[in-house]
């Protein structure tokens, strides 16, 4: 059995959350891998505070165990949720895409336990001085919005930057990458992309379709080249287009920015695979099957088990 | 004086000479994007030793000029 101190402090059983994915991450998929004896996580996405609320209500019915909610903070509805976890004293909140100090002293007197997702030293250390309990140390082999540095580079220099646990994020589908990222000195994973094929996770059966279908280098960025969205998704005609468009001599940010503009929800609620943008990590070549929250996080385990237990074999 | 230091602080950081670096540059255009910042911005601090808070109406030199002026008159 994988015990970490991530597991003490949150009440779950293995440590393991499974990411806050847009317009994917619903009640239903964090109940179910909470259930699975990992950190279910509700995305509140761009929605408004109702949304948030129903997912809440309907993650409470369907089980007793601790799960998060991530708030994503380019939301223009940002003030609205972050006061929301608050007043529903949700266990857990994680937050991407800036920086969560603004909300801090709201969620921390609310008795939540506040991790963020961060892609350098530098962020890692002001959640820390911040008062974040823990932090996500998110490599750009994810899928959605990304840094630049890789996992197997950030992880252990965040490690050795703060003294609250690290949780692994970038790249991990199975009992591998788990082992990995505890030898790089992290107490705990995120995953994204393979809880994307969990039986309850409700996303578009052609999203399911397209990362089963996707291999090593099915992936590419978009949004480098002005930075602020830089975002990875799987290869397809928005891709393409995007790309082509953002590196037009006419190209400006605001022009650049309009074009992701409902490209997740075309992706997640209507299988658009022409028009929609479906994220995923580099690692979506390594999802090969659909199963329940809890059978993946149980394989996951025991294949990192089983590597860890063996990993002196190379000690002579 | 705060200039000086600041210019200097970011010319070491990416490598520039710090007379191209004026109070009216922006970030954007010297490659400097929001992860740099906040390294900056921590490099700043140590320096001053002062706290600055990151927010996105810090576009330009000037800005963060007046960020690290506003806390250490303060101070």
């Amino acid at each position: 059995m994988i015990k970490s101190p991530i597991c003490e402090m949150l009440k779950i059983d293995y440590p393991i959350f499974q990411g806050g994915m847009a317009w994917i991450a619903d009640g239903r998929l964090a109940a179910a891998v909470s259930n699975g004896g990992g950190l279910g996580i509700i995305s509140a996405m761009n929605a408004g505070g109702d949304y948030l609320k129903r997912q809440i209500e309907i993650a409470r019915s369907l089980t007793d165990r601790p799960f998060g909610v991530n708030i994503m903070l380019m939301s223009p509805h940002v003030d609205e949720v972050a006061e929301i976890v608050a007043e529903e004293r949700v266990p857990v909140v994680t937050t991407g895409a800036g920086s969560p100090i603004k909300y801090m002293e709201r969620w921390l007197e609310a008795g939540i336990t506040v991790i963020p997702v961060v892609a350098s030293v530098a962020m890692a250390k002001r959640a820390e001085r911040s008062g974040a309990a823990a932090v996500i140390a998110e490599g750009e082999e994810s899928g959605g919005h990304i840094g630049e540095l890789t996992t197997m580079a950030l992880v252990p220099q965040v490690c050795d930057a703060v003294d609250i646990p690290v949780i692994a994020a970038g790249g991990i589908a199975d009992g591998r990458g788990v082992a990995a990222c505890f030898m790089l000195g992290a107490v705990g994973v995120q995953l994204g992309t393979r809880f994307l094929l969990a039986k309850e996770c409700p996303v578009h059966p052609n999203y399911k379709e397209m990362v089963l279908k996707a291999t090593d280098i099915s992936t590419v960025v978009t949004g480098r080249r002005f930075g602020g969205h830089t975002c990875r998704s799987i290869k397809n005609d928005f891709t393409r287009n995007f790309l082509k468009e953002e590196y037009a001599p006419d190209a400006t940010p605001e022009k650049i920015e309009e074009l992701g503009v409902g490209a997740l929800r075309l992706a997640a609620l209507e299988g658009d695979k022409k028009n929609g943008c479906f994220l995923a990590g580099q690692i979506a070549g390594l999802v090969n099957k659909e199963q329940p929250a809890a059978e993946i996080i149980r394989e996951i385990f025991e294949e990192a088990e089983a590597l860890l237990k063996g990993a002196s074999l190379w000690v002579k | 004086m705060v200039l000086e230091k600041v210019r200097e602080l970011i010319a070491e950081k990416i490598n520039c000479e710090p007379g191209s670096i004026t109070e009216e540059t922006k970030f954007a255009d010297l490659g400097i994007d929001s992860l740099d910042v906040t390294e900056l911005v921590m490099s700043i601090e140590d320096e001053f030793n002062i706290e600055l808070e990151i927010n996105e109406s810090m576009v330009t030199v000037a800005d963060l000029i007046k960020a690290v002026e506003s806390k250490t008159a303060k101070g």
